[in-house]
């Protein structure tokens, strides 16, 4: 009798302290949900105005690209510094654009790893004595700590491109990168970071910058007007441009801006996609939390229920004993 | 189209479309010279230089701007000004102006590059200062 009693308060301790466990665990996941839903909230807040920014970068490469179309189909030379590789490729950058801030999914991993991918092509291309003069710069908190857990030491660091990179802030790079190429200290630039194709779709990908490739926002938009130049001359009433002061000292003005603006965009496509991803990421946490709540409450109720039936059977079975 | 016998002025920096309305008359700043364009103007494809866009609307100024270097495109009525910074000229600051002046002063010019460069920051500054100025002095209606 005794035994028994003190095993049916046992079972009673045992069942209380599951539902509390349960109810602290399913309290905890709440506040968990509570804070992913946030995040998510800000995120697709702060998605809109990247994404403003990003069409608005996009307005002035478009407007550039038919700048250099109407002074190439006018004749002028398109030839620059800028556009031509170096003979020799020793001197490299890999500028890696990474978030801040974690909690965004795959997103800095991704990065990353295209990242080192290059890195690696590059120390089976360069051997030996020029290996000092590949530099690398990591842009992002995330970045930067992944890199160490590799063992990989950056050149260059910085932590100032938040979710809003000012152009005159990518411009100070950009001037540094210019001054470099032109002086033969840089004969190449790639930068790797996640490419915004569209609202569903970013992918990280490695990008030669310098020498620059072509003139155009991309080479799909650079080729068409190509593609187009035969056809042209045949219609009339062709605009004929004045040059002030001329062609060619406006494409030599126009090279310099046209890569700066491909760098701001790279910049932009990393900041959209970087709230892109954590919009994703914390939308899923949130489902997933409420899944787990949903579960829990589950388990709860089934506890607490198990609980309510043992201290009725242990009722019954005090009655019983007395009578 | 614009409306004939306008111009539709658009200023188009990398961080957003600073400017878009129709006017009567544009005033541009080019490396040598301001540079005016009316409606029915040729088509024209230009550097510009630092200073000041001024836009007029029957018959006072509009709008002030401050330009830092870029290109404009006319074409069909159309005044399109690609510039990497387009700052209002009630919003540019005369302290700031003197001190990147005294700054670019300071600098080395000892080669080529350096010389050109520091040209190029000082020509900046004083146009800065220039438009500025404009503005304290409020002699805008002379325009």
């Amino acid at each position: 009798m005794g035994r028994e009693a003190s095993h049916a308060v046992c079972v009673k301790i045992k069942h209380m302290a599951k539902a509390r466990a349960l109810d602290k665990r399913r309290k905890s996941i709440r506040n968990i949900r509570k804070i992913t839903r946030t995040m998510e909230l800000i995120a697709t807040a702060r998605f809109k105005r990247a994404m403003d920014r990003a069409t608005a970068a996009t307005a002035y490469t478009r407007r550039i690209t038919q700048l250099v179309t109407d002074l190439v189909q006018s004749g002028a030379e398109v030839d620059h510094p800028l556009l031509k590789p170096h003979e020799e490729q020793n001197n490299a950058i890999l500028l890696v654009l990474t978030a801040n801030r974690g909690l965004c999914g795959g997103y800095n991993g991704n990065v990353l790893r295209a990242a080192l991918g290059r890195l690696r092509d590059y120390e089976t291309q360069i051997q030996g004595e020029h290996l000092e003069a590949f530099r690398l710069e990591v842009s992002g908190k995330r970045g930067i700590s992944g890199l160490k857990f590799r063992r990989i030491k950056a050149d260059e660091t910085f932590t100032h491109f938040e979710d809003k990179p000012a152009f005159e802030e990518v411009e100070v790079l950009a001037n540094r990168y210019l001054q470099a190429y032109e002086s033969g200290a840089l004969d190449r630039l790639d930068v790797a970071y996640t490419k915004f194709l569209s609202a569903s779709r970013q992918v990280a990908v490695v990008e030669t910058l310098l020498p620059l490739g072509s003139l155009g926002e991309d080479e799909a938009a650079a080729k068409k007007p190509v593609k187009d130049a035969p056809k042209k001359p045949a219609a009339a009433g062709q605009t004929m441009y004045e040059f002030l002061p001329s062609a060619e000292s406006i494409l030599r003005e126009v090279v310099p801006a046209s890569f700066k603006v491909k760098l701001f965009k790279c910049f932009l496509d990393a900041a959209v996609s970087e709230q892109i991803a954590r919009m994703v990421a914390m939308k899923s946490a949130t489902e997933n939390a409420g899944d787990l709540i949903k579960q829990l409450s589950r388990d709860y109720n089934r506890a607490r229920q198990t609980q309510i039936t043992s201290e009725l059977m242990d009722i019954i079975g005090g009655a019983e004993a007395i009578s | 189209m614009s409306v004939a016998g306008q111009l539709h002025c658009i200023v188009v920096t990398p961080e957003k479309t600073a400017l878009e309305e129709t006017t009567d008359f544009v005033a541009l700043p080019l490396p040598d010279g301001e540079y005016g364009i009316a409606p029915g103007h040729s088509p024209v494809i230009a550097r510009l230089g630092f200073g000041e866009l001024r836009l007029k609307t029957g018959g006072h100024t509009a709008a002030r701007y401050y330009i830092d270097g870029g290109f404009v495109q006319v074409n069909d009525n159309v005044v399109s000004v690609l510039t990497e910074r387009a700052i209002p000229a009630d919003e540019l600051s005369l302290d700031a102006a003197h001190k990147d002046l005294d700054a670019a002063l300071r600098k080395p010019a000892d080669t080529p590059e350096r010389i050109a460069a520091r040209d190029r920051d000082m020509a900046r500054a004083r146009a800065q200062i220039h438009v500025a100025q404009k503005t304290t002095g409020g002699s805008v209606s002379g325009h």
